[in-house]
Protein backbone atom coordinates (compact mmCIF):
# COMPACT_ATOMS: atom_id res chain seq x y z
CA UNK A 1 0.00 0.00 0.00
CA UNK A 2 2.90 2.13 0.22
CA UNK A 3 3.89 2.00 -3.53
CA UNK A 4 1.36 5.34 -3.94
CA UNK A 5 3.60 7.44 -1.91
CA UNK A 6 6.99 5.90 -3.24
CA UNK A 7 5.38 6.42 -6.54
CA UNK A 8 4.34 10.12 -5.65
CA UNK A 9 8.13 10.81 -4.39
CA UNK A 10 9.17 9.46 -7.71
CA UNK A 11 7.11 12.08 -9.51
CA UNK A 12 8.37 14.86 -7.76
CA UNK A 13 12.31 14.01 -8.47
CA UNK A 14 11.10 13.38 -11.58
CA UNK A 15 9.52 16.58 -12.11
CA UNK A 16 12.27 18.25 -10.16
CA UNK A 17 14.83 17.39 -12.75
CA UNK A 18 12.85 17.95 -15.72
CA UNK A 19 12.91 21.71 -14.27
CA UNK A 20 16.63 21.78 -13.53
CA UNK A 21 17.12 20.28 -17.23
CA UNK A 22 15.08 23.17 -18.83
CA UNK A 23 12.95 19.67 -20.10
CA UNK A 24 9.30 20.09 -21.57
CA UNK A 25 8.48 16.78 -21.79
CA UNK A 26 9.59 13.36 -19.81
CA UNK A 27 9.32 10.94 -22.57
CA UNK A 28 11.10 7.77 -20.41
CA UNK A 29 11.66 6.67 -16.96
CA UNK A 30 13.95 3.80 -15.45
CA UNK A 31 13.49 2.80 -12.80
CA UNK A 32 15.33 -0.53 -10.09
CA UNK A 33 13.12 -2.26 -7.79
CA UNK A 34 15.29 -4.45 -5.83
CA UNK A 35 13.27 -7.56 -5.10
CA UNK A 36 13.50 -7.53 -1.36
CA UNK A 37 12.42 -3.51 -1.67
CA UNK A 38 9.24 -4.35 -0.42
CA UNK A 39 7.35 -3.12 -3.20
CA UNK A 40 4.68 -4.82 -5.65
CA UNK A 41 5.55 -4.16 -8.76
CA UNK A 42 2.07 -4.01 -10.62
CA UNK A 43 0.69 -1.40 -7.53
CA UNK A 44 3.90 0.58 -8.05
CA UNK A 45 3.14 1.19 -11.97
CA UNK A 46 -0.65 1.21 -11.55
CA UNK A 47 -0.02 4.36 -9.08
CA UNK A 48 2.34 5.98 -11.49
CA UNK A 49 0.15 5.60 -14.26
CA UNK A 50 -2.66 7.44 -12.08
CA UNK A 51 -0.72 10.19 -10.56
CA UNK A 52 1.44 11.29 -13.71
CA UNK A 53 -1.80 12.08 -15.40
CA UNK A 54 -2.20 15.05 -12.91
CA UNK A 55 1.20 16.70 -14.34
CA UNK A 56 1.80 17.98 -17.53
CA UNK A 57 5.55 17.46 -18.26
CA UNK A 58 4.85 13.49 -17.28
CA UNK A 59 1.83 12.89 -18.58
CA UNK A 60 3.29 10.53 -21.43
CA UNK A 61 6.03 9.14 -19.10
CA UNK A 62 6.48 5.50 -19.86
CA UNK A 63 7.94 4.01 -16.59
CA UNK A 64 10.24 1.04 -17.30
CA UNK A 65 11.06 -1.13 -14.57
CA UNK A 66 14.15 -3.24 -14.17
CA UNK A 67 13.76 -6.14 -11.17
CA UNK A 68 16.77 -7.89 -10.43
CA UNK A 69 16.62 -11.57 -9.71
CA UNK A 70 16.85 -12.40 -5.89
CA UNK A 71 20.03 -13.35 -3.90
CA UNK A 72 20.03 -15.11 -1.17
CA UNK A 73 23.05 -16.81 0.98
CA UNK A 74 22.39 -20.00 2.63
CA UNK A 75 22.94 -19.95 6.43
CA UNK A 76 23.68 -23.76 6.38
CA UNK A 77 26.42 -23.88 3.37
CA UNK A 78 27.09 -20.25 2.87
CA UNK A 79 26.89 -20.67 -1.03
CA UNK A 80 25.13 -17.69 -2.43
CA UNK A 81 22.11 -18.82 -4.92
CA UNK A 82 19.99 -16.75 -7.14
CA UNK A 83 16.67 -17.79 -7.63
CA UNK A 84 14.16 -15.85 -9.24
CA UNK A 85 10.47 -15.44 -8.35
CA UNK A 86 8.16 -17.71 -9.68
CA UNK A 87 5.64 -16.29 -12.38
CA UNK A 88 1.89 -16.18 -10.66
CA UNK A 89 1.02 -18.83 -13.21
CA UNK A 90 3.76 -21.19 -11.74
CA UNK A 91 2.91 -20.25 -8.01
CA UNK A 92 -0.34 -22.38 -8.46
CA UNK A 93 1.34 -25.10 -10.17
CA UNK A 94 4.24 -24.99 -7.50
CA UNK A 95 1.68 -25.28 -4.91
CA UNK A 96 -0.26 -27.80 -6.43
CA UNK A 97 3.53 -30.04 -6.38
CA UNK A 98 4.23 -29.09 -2.82
CA UNK A 99 7.54 -27.63 -4.19
CA UNK A 100 6.22 -23.56 -3.10
CA UNK A 101 9.00 -23.47 -0.61
CA UNK A 102 12.09 -22.69 -1.83
CA UNK A 103 15.78 -24.52 -0.87
CA UNK A 104 18.89 -24.05 -1.11
CA UNK A 105 20.04 -25.45 -4.37
CA UNK A 106 23.28 -26.49 -3.41
CA UNK A 107 22.14 -28.40 0.02
CA UNK A 108 18.94 -28.88 -0.27
CA UNK A 109 18.75 -26.39 2.89
CA UNK A 110 15.73 -24.08 3.52
CA UNK A 111 17.34 -21.55 5.58
CA UNK A 112 17.80 -19.15 3.09
CA UNK A 113 18.25 -15.40 4.18
CA UNK A 114 18.02 -12.38 1.10
CA UNK A 115 21.60 -10.58 0.12
CA UNK A 116 21.06 -7.16 -0.67
CA UNK A 117 17.73 -6.49 -3.25
CA UNK A 118 16.28 -3.75 -0.92
CA UNK A 119 17.40 -0.96 -3.91
CA UNK A 120 14.98 1.57 -5.23
CA UNK A 121 16.34 3.63 -8.02
CA UNK A 122 15.37 6.26 -10.49
CA UNK A 123 18.19 5.32 -13.23
CA UNK A 124 17.70 6.95 -16.18
CA UNK A 125 15.47 9.97 -17.73
CA UNK A 126 14.80 10.68 -21.32
CA UNK A 127 13.63 14.18 -21.77
CA UNK A 128 12.66 16.65 -24.49
CA UNK B 1 30.93 9.27 -22.53
CA UNK B 2 28.10 9.62 -25.47
CA UNK B 3 28.73 6.96 -27.70
CA UNK B 4 27.52 8.97 -30.79
CA UNK B 5 29.43 11.94 -30.95
CA UNK B 6 32.14 11.24 -28.36
CA UNK B 7 31.56 13.99 -26.00
CA UNK B 8 32.47 14.01 -22.04
CA UNK B 9 29.36 15.13 -21.05
CA UNK B 10 26.94 12.49 -19.19
CA UNK B 11 24.22 13.91 -21.02
CA UNK B 12 23.04 12.93 -24.61
CA UNK B 13 21.57 15.89 -26.39
CA UNK B 14 20.62 14.13 -29.83
CA UNK B 15 17.42 15.30 -31.62
CA UNK B 16 16.26 17.53 -28.59
CA UNK B 17 15.89 14.54 -26.51
CA UNK B 18 18.30 13.57 -24.05
CA UNK B 19 19.20 11.08 -21.56
CA UNK B 20 20.33 11.91 -18.38
CA UNK B 21 21.99 9.58 -16.23
CA UNK B 22 20.44 9.65 -12.48
CA UNK B 23 21.01 7.01 -10.04
CA UNK B 24 19.31 8.39 -6.86
CA UNK B 25 17.43 6.70 -4.24
CA UNK B 26 13.28 6.78 -4.73
CA UNK B 27 13.36 7.39 -1.00
CA UNK B 28 15.96 10.13 -1.05
CA UNK B 29 13.95 12.43 0.23
CA UNK B 30 12.78 10.73 3.18
CA UNK B 31 16.34 9.38 3.84
CA UNK B 32 17.46 13.22 3.53
CA UNK B 33 14.70 13.98 6.24
CA UNK B 34 15.47 11.24 8.44
CA UNK B 35 19.28 12.30 8.80
CA UNK B 36 18.04 15.75 9.97
CA UNK B 37 15.16 14.32 12.30
CA UNK B 38 18.20 12.37 13.53
CA UNK B 39 20.33 15.56 14.10
CA UNK B 40 16.99 16.75 15.88
CA UNK B 41 17.02 14.15 17.85
CA UNK B 42 20.54 13.93 19.30
CA UNK B 43 20.35 18.39 19.31
CA UNK B 44 17.52 17.63 21.90
CA UNK B 45 19.96 15.26 23.92
CA UNK B 46 17.77 12.21 23.38
CA UNK B 47 18.02 8.83 21.84
CA UNK B 48 14.92 7.58 19.56
CA UNK B 49 13.26 4.36 18.91
CA UNK B 50 10.87 3.15 16.11
CA UNK B 51 8.79 0.30 17.13
CA UNK B 52 7.07 -1.34 14.37
CA UNK B 53 4.52 -4.72 14.47
CA UNK B 54 1.75 -5.98 13.50
CA UNK B 55 -1.72 -4.21 15.51
CA UNK B 56 -2.20 -5.45 18.60
CA UNK B 57 1.23 -7.40 19.66
CA UNK B 58 1.49 -4.97 22.51
CA UNK B 59 3.72 -1.67 21.48
CA UNK B 60 1.30 0.40 23.56
CA UNK B 61 1.28 -2.30 26.85
CA UNK B 62 5.05 -2.26 26.41
CA UNK B 63 5.32 1.74 26.56
CA UNK B 64 3.13 1.84 29.53
CA UNK B 65 5.42 -0.62 31.67
CA UNK B 66 8.00 0.77 30.41
CA UNK B 67 6.93 4.15 31.54
CA UNK B 68 5.98 2.97 34.67
CA UNK B 69 9.35 1.71 35.12
CA UNK B 70 11.86 4.46 33.65
CA UNK B 71 10.10 7.33 34.82
CA UNK B 72 11.67 8.10 37.82
CA UNK B 73 14.96 8.14 36.09
CA UNK B 74 14.69 9.47 32.74
CA UNK B 75 12.66 11.77 31.43
CA UNK B 76 10.28 10.06 28.28
CA UNK B 77 8.39 11.29 25.01
CA UNK B 78 6.09 9.42 22.42
CA UNK B 79 4.82 9.63 19.13
CA UNK B 80 2.28 7.44 18.17
CA UNK B 81 1.37 6.41 14.74
CA UNK B 82 -2.02 5.28 13.79
CA UNK B 83 -4.64 5.75 11.02
CA UNK B 84 -7.58 6.99 13.31
CA UNK B 85 -7.99 8.14 16.53
CA UNK B 86 -6.01 9.26 19.63
CA UNK B 87 -6.73 6.55 21.77
CA UNK B 88 -3.00 5.89 21.92
CA UNK B 89 -1.45 8.79 22.89
CA UNK B 90 -4.26 9.11 25.47
CA UNK B 91 -3.38 6.12 27.11
CA UNK B 92 0.55 7.18 26.86
CA UNK B 93 -0.77 10.73 28.63
CA UNK B 94 -2.47 9.01 31.06
CA UNK B 95 1.17 8.17 32.79
CA UNK B 96 2.29 11.55 32.83
CA UNK B 97 4.47 11.84 29.38
CA UNK B 98 4.40 13.86 26.67
CA UNK B 99 2.61 11.97 23.94
CA UNK B 100 1.92 13.06 20.01
CA UNK B 101 -0.65 11.41 18.42
CA UNK B 102 -0.05 11.37 14.08
CA UNK B 103 -3.08 10.39 12.57
CA UNK B 104 -2.02 9.05 8.95
CA UNK B 105 -5.73 9.03 7.04
CA UNK B 106 -5.14 6.07 5.96
CA UNK B 107 -1.24 5.49 5.07
CA UNK B 108 0.04 2.40 6.65
CA UNK B 109 3.05 3.50 7.77
CA UNK B 110 4.97 6.54 9.09
CA UNK B 111 7.70 8.45 7.07
CA UNK B 112 9.94 10.97 7.89
CA UNK B 113 8.51 14.26 7.33
CA UNK B 114 5.70 13.39 9.43
CA UNK B 115 7.97 12.22 12.38
CA UNK B 116 9.60 15.88 11.40
CA UNK B 117 6.23 17.42 12.36
CA UNK B 118 5.58 15.16 15.63
CA UNK B 119 8.79 16.10 16.79
CA UNK B 120 8.03 19.87 16.86
CA UNK B 121 4.87 18.95 18.37
CA UNK B 122 6.14 17.31 21.53
CA UNK B 123 8.85 19.83 22.31
CA UNK B 124 5.42 21.77 22.62
CA UNK B 125 4.05 19.65 24.64
CA UNK B 126 7.20 18.77 26.85
CA UNK B 127 7.40 22.59 27.89
CA UNK B 128 10.59 22.86 27.65
CA UNK B 129 11.63 19.64 29.75
CA UNK B 130 14.79 18.14 28.15
CA UNK B 131 13.58 14.13 26.64
CA UNK B 132 16.20 11.59 27.24
CA UNK B 133 14.08 8.42 25.26
CA UNK B 134 12.00 8.81 22.47
CA UNK B 135 9.67 6.16 21.45
CA UNK B 136 8.33 6.80 17.87
CA UNK B 137 5.28 4.06 18.20
CA UNK B 138 4.93 2.86 14.31
CA UNK B 139 1.36 1.92 12.47
CA UNK B 140 0.65 -1.12 12.96
CA UNK B 141 1.98 -3.77 9.81
CA UNK B 142 4.99 -5.70 9.41
CA UNK B 143 5.50 -4.57 6.36
CA UNK B 144 5.07 -1.07 4.89
CA UNK B 145 7.33 0.06 7.79
CA UNK B 146 10.23 -1.43 7.49
CA UNK B 147 11.15 0.97 3.86
CA UNK B 148 10.85 4.10 5.57
CA UNK B 149 13.65 5.63 7.70
CA UNK B 150 12.05 7.79 10.55
CA UNK B 151 15.36 9.18 11.67
CA UNK B 152 15.75 6.50 14.68
CA UNK B 153 18.76 5.41 16.62
CA UNK B 154 17.58 1.77 17.13
CA UNK B 155 14.94 -0.13 15.41
CA UNK B 156 12.78 -2.71 17.51
CA UNK B 157 10.17 -5.32 15.81
CA UNK B 158 7.98 -7.03 18.19
CA UNK B 159 6.21 -10.40 18.13
CA UNK B 160 3.40 -11.40 20.07
CA UNK B 161 3.11 -14.96 20.68
CA UNK B 162 -0.17 -15.67 19.77
CA UNK B 163 1.23 -14.64 16.11
CA UNK B 164 2.86 -17.62 15.53
CA UNK B 165 6.30 -18.40 15.25
CA UNK B 166 6.37 -18.16 11.27
CA UNK B 167 6.18 -14.43 11.44
CA UNK B 168 10.10 -13.58 10.70
CA UNK B 169 9.91 -16.05 7.93
CA UNK B 170 7.03 -14.25 6.33
CA UNK B 171 8.00 -10.82 6.87
CA UNK B 172 11.79 -10.63 5.92
CA UNK B 173 12.26 -7.34 5.33
CA UNK B 174 11.15 -6.12 8.56
CA UNK B 175 12.69 -8.36 10.50
CA UNK B 176 16.18 -8.08 8.40
CA UNK B 177 15.72 -4.39 9.02
CA UNK B 178 15.47 -4.38 13.19
CA UNK B 179 18.27 -4.18 15.51
CA UNK B 180 16.15 -6.01 18.08
CA UNK B 181 13.56 -8.50 18.57
CA UNK B 182 11.04 -8.17 21.13
CA UNK B 183 9.11 -11.64 21.61
CA UNK B 184 5.90 -10.59 23.33
CA UNK B 185 3.37 -11.99 25.91
CA UNK B 186 5.44 -15.00 26.80
CA UNK B 187 3.04 -14.95 29.49
CA UNK B 188 0.89 -16.74 26.77
CA UNK B 189 3.27 -19.25 25.97
CA UNK B 190 1.33 -22.12 27.76
CA UNK B 191 -1.72 -21.25 25.83
CA UNK B 192 -0.61 -21.00 22.20
CA UNK B 193 1.99 -23.12 19.87
CA UNK B 194 4.68 -20.68 19.79
CA UNK B 195 8.17 -21.86 19.56
CA UNK B 196 10.69 -19.06 20.92
CA UNK B 197 13.14 -21.09 19.30
CA UNK B 198 11.87 -21.31 15.98
CA UNK B 199 11.02 -17.37 16.01
CA UNK B 200 14.49 -16.86 17.08
CA UNK B 201 16.12 -19.20 14.80
CA UNK B 202 14.41 -17.91 11.70
CA UNK B 203 14.95 -14.37 12.74
CA UNK B 204 18.58 -14.97 13.27
CA UNK B 205 18.84 -16.81 9.27
CA UNK B 206 17.62 -13.32 7.96
CA UNK B 207 20.24 -11.04 10.32
CA UNK B 208 22.75 -13.23 12.47
CA UNK B 209 23.51 -10.59 14.74
CA UNK B 210 20.49 -9.36 15.62
CA UNK B 211 19.66 -9.43 19.53
CA UNK B 212 16.43 -10.73 20.87
CA UNK B 213 14.44 -10.99 24.34
CA UNK B 214 11.65 -12.37 25.70
CA UNK B 215 9.22 -10.43 27.91
CA UNK B 216 6.06 -9.86 29.47
CA UNK B 217 4.63 -6.78 30.05
CA UNK B 218 1.64 -8.00 31.65
CA UNK B 219 3.59 -10.63 34.19
CA UNK B 220 6.79 -8.20 33.92
CA UNK B 221 8.77 -11.35 32.94
CA UNK B 222 11.97 -10.87 31.25
CA UNK B 223 11.60 -7.01 31.25
CA UNK B 224 14.28 -6.11 33.48
CA UNK B 225 16.19 -7.02 29.58
CA UNK B 226 14.63 -4.89 28.08
CA UNK B 227 15.41 -2.09 30.80
CA UNK B 228 19.19 -3.27 30.90
CA UNK B 229 19.13 -2.52 26.98
CA UNK B 230 17.20 0.97 27.09
CA UNK B 231 19.70 1.88 30.08
CA UNK B 232 22.60 0.64 27.84
CA UNK B 233 21.52 3.09 24.96
CA UNK B 234 21.18 5.95 27.66
CA UNK B 235 24.67 5.20 28.91
CA UNK B 236 26.31 5.26 24.81
CA UNK B 237 24.66 8.98 24.21
CA UNK B 238 25.85 10.07 27.44
CA UNK B 239 29.20 8.90 26.04
CA UNK B 240 29.10 10.45 23.32
CA UNK B 241 28.71 13.91 24.55
CA UNK B 242 31.19 14.03 26.53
Amino acid sequence: MHELSLARSLIEQILALAAEHRARRVNRVVVTLGPFSGVVRDSFEFGFNILKQEQEPVREAVLELETPDPEYVCRDCDKVAVIPFPRQSERLELARCGLAAKKCPWCGSNRLSPRGGTELILNQLEME
Amino acid sequence: MCDTCGCQLHEHHHHDTKVVEVNRSLLEANQKQAESNRHHIEHMGAVAINLISSPGSGKTTLLERTIDELKASCSIGVIEGDIETERDADRIRAKGVPAVQLTTGGACHLDAPMVHGGLHVLEHFAKGRPLDLIFIENVGNLVCPATFDLGEHRRVVLLSTPEGSDKPAKYPATFKSADLMLITKVDLLPHFDFSVEEAAGQARALKPELEIITLSATTGDGFAGWLAYLRGLLAQRTAHEH
